[in-house]
């Protein structure tokens, strides 16, 4: 046999480094530091950033076939498919001149009136258009990546739009992509208006397993409220810009033995499957800060007391 | 080295394969198919055969380094793959000795505690996080990993059950 065929080199009898129950418990103790660090003190954003765009080859390279994929099938849509959609974009664009006449007018009508009134101008967006990379992996949240990052000047906490509504909103941003939470994530919670009576509440994450919709919480089970009511957002929050499409209320189960009614609402934005989307700048700088709080309050009751 | 009677005497392992073996086993849980609670982890399959197989080479630290990789990628709690690896790449050390002795059916068996371990890690973390809990079939992926295991050690040591001396008649 020639040589090189057989592990030839003695195995290392004192050599042997740490056991393998200390290397356990300094790896575990690290991860446990990291994921606190993660969780209670948001420390760990420039370890993901390196590690994110070292991983960036390799999620490029599992990216490509199922890019191809995608592509073949679109290229293999038939002709018919394609003329249907042509006539019901023209039925739709019928549809839709008469109001985008009147929308004009309206908007010049809505500005003079604006100065009239001496109100700010409604604020101007500024948007970006992105490609949902792939739904995270991670089954435990609800977030998509998309192939914009901070190379491309994208903001914590951007808004993210598809194209019938809100999608969600930046919660992290790496170098080269960054990371949605989409508005089904049981941690996502969005300030909402009631369309037909304008009534403001925040519509939060559905917290089922198969969750796919979103919930208005804590309203009163005598509220107006009805199915198909159009919930857009408000523009309280000064992040969403007002009057984007949020939800559709689904369903309403007012119970006996609850003060508050329970809520489902499907949104209008396609969580599941968006593709192309819109990344706003939110509007955070725009709104004067809060004003702060007078720290002396408890010595001035004090005065007060001694005074009487 | 004492050996199981029967057994093949192997080439030594090339560091090349056994680390581009890991990359594509990471590749593969790249993929973008969307958020599936059944899907087997394909790294962690082929870091418990590289544990049980060359411990010296593939040991904790690179577990827990592939466990970062995997966290950041699938933008999850940050420690949350490594802790699991971790753990699963402990167990699988402390088993090294024993597991090799066993036919390849019954090696599946042995393993599959440890892979049950380390979904069940992941799942204890996020439910303390307060994460949506992903369903039943979640229960499918350690035994998806254990029926891949088989698959996983002939394809594996494919490089190392060639031939020390090439024959013409005797290709293989």
């Amino acid at each position: 046999m020639p040589l090189g065929t057989l592990d030839r080199s003695p195995p290392p009898f004192f050599k042997q480094g740490p056991s393998a129950l200390s290397k356990l418990m300094f790896f575990s103790a690290l991860s446990l530091f990291l994921m606190v660090a993660d969780t209670r003190f948001r420390i760990t954003q420039p370890v993901r950033a390196v590690l994110a765009t070292a991983l960036y080859p390799v999620q490029w390279v599992a990216l490509q076939p199922v890019r191809a994929i995608r592509g073949s099938g679109e290229y293999f849509t038939t002709l018919s498919q394609a003329k249907l959609a042509s006539e019901e974009a023209s039925r739709k664009l019928a549809q839709q001149s008469l109001r985008a006449g009147q929308v004009e007018q309206l908007t010049q009508e809505n500005n003079r009136l604006r100065k009239l009134l001496g109100l700010r101008e409604q604020l101007g967006t500024t948007v970006m258009a992105a490609e949902v990379l792939y739904d995270a992996a991670d089954p435990y949240t609800r977030k998509v990546i998309i192939d914009k990052g901070l190379a491309q000047g994208v903001d914590l906490g951007s808004p993210v739009l598809d194209e019938s509504g809100v999608l969600g909103q930046v919660t992290r941003v790496h170098p080269l992509v960054s990371e949605v939470t989409l508005l089904v994530d049981r941690d996502l919670a969005i300030p909402v208006l009631n369309v037909r009576t304008g009534a403001r509440s925040v519509a939060y994450g559905d917290p089922a397993a198969s969750g796919s919709g979103l919930e208005l919480r804590f309203m009163g089970s005598n509220s107006d409220v009805q199915q198909g009511d159009l919930l857009t957002t408000s523009g309280v929050d000064g992040v969403y810009p007002p009057g984007l499409p949020v939800a559709r209320i689904s369903r309403i189960e007012r119970r006996a033995e609850s003060a508050f009614a329970k809520i489902f609402c499907t949104p209008q934005a396609l969580v599941t499957g968006a593709r192309h989307v819109m990344v706003v700048k939110p509007g955070t700088g725009l709104i004067p800060p809060r004003p702060e709080a007078t720290p002396e309050a408890v010595p001035k009751k004090k005065e007060k007391g001694a005074a009487k | 080295m004492i050996m199981r009677s029967g057994q093949q005497l192997l080439l030594p392992a090339n560091p090349v394969f056994i680390w581009s073996s890991l990359i594509a086993a990471l590749l593969l849980d790249m993929l973008p198919l969307g958020r599936v609670p059944w899907m087997p982890d394909f790294l962690a399959l082929v870091l418990v055969f590289w544990n049980v197989h060359q411990p010296l080479r593939v040991g904790i630290g690179v577990a827990f380094m592939f466990g970062l990789g995997v966290d950041v990628h699938q933008s999850s709690l940050l420690g949350q793959h490594a802790l699991s690896y971790t753990a699963l790449s402990f167990f699988a050390t402390m088993i090294h000795r024993r597991l090799l002795w066993f036919t390849v059916p019954s090696q599946a068996l042995q393993v599959l505690p440890l892979f049950a371990v380390a979904h069940g890690v992941e799942l204890v973390i996020r439910m303390i996080g307060g994460g949506i809990f992903p369903g039943w079939n979640m229960l499918l992926a350690p035994l998806i990993e254990a029926f891949l295991w088989p698959v996983v050690s002939v394809l594996l040591l494919v490089p190392q059950r060639r031939a020390p001396d090439r024959d013409e008649n005797r290709p293989l």
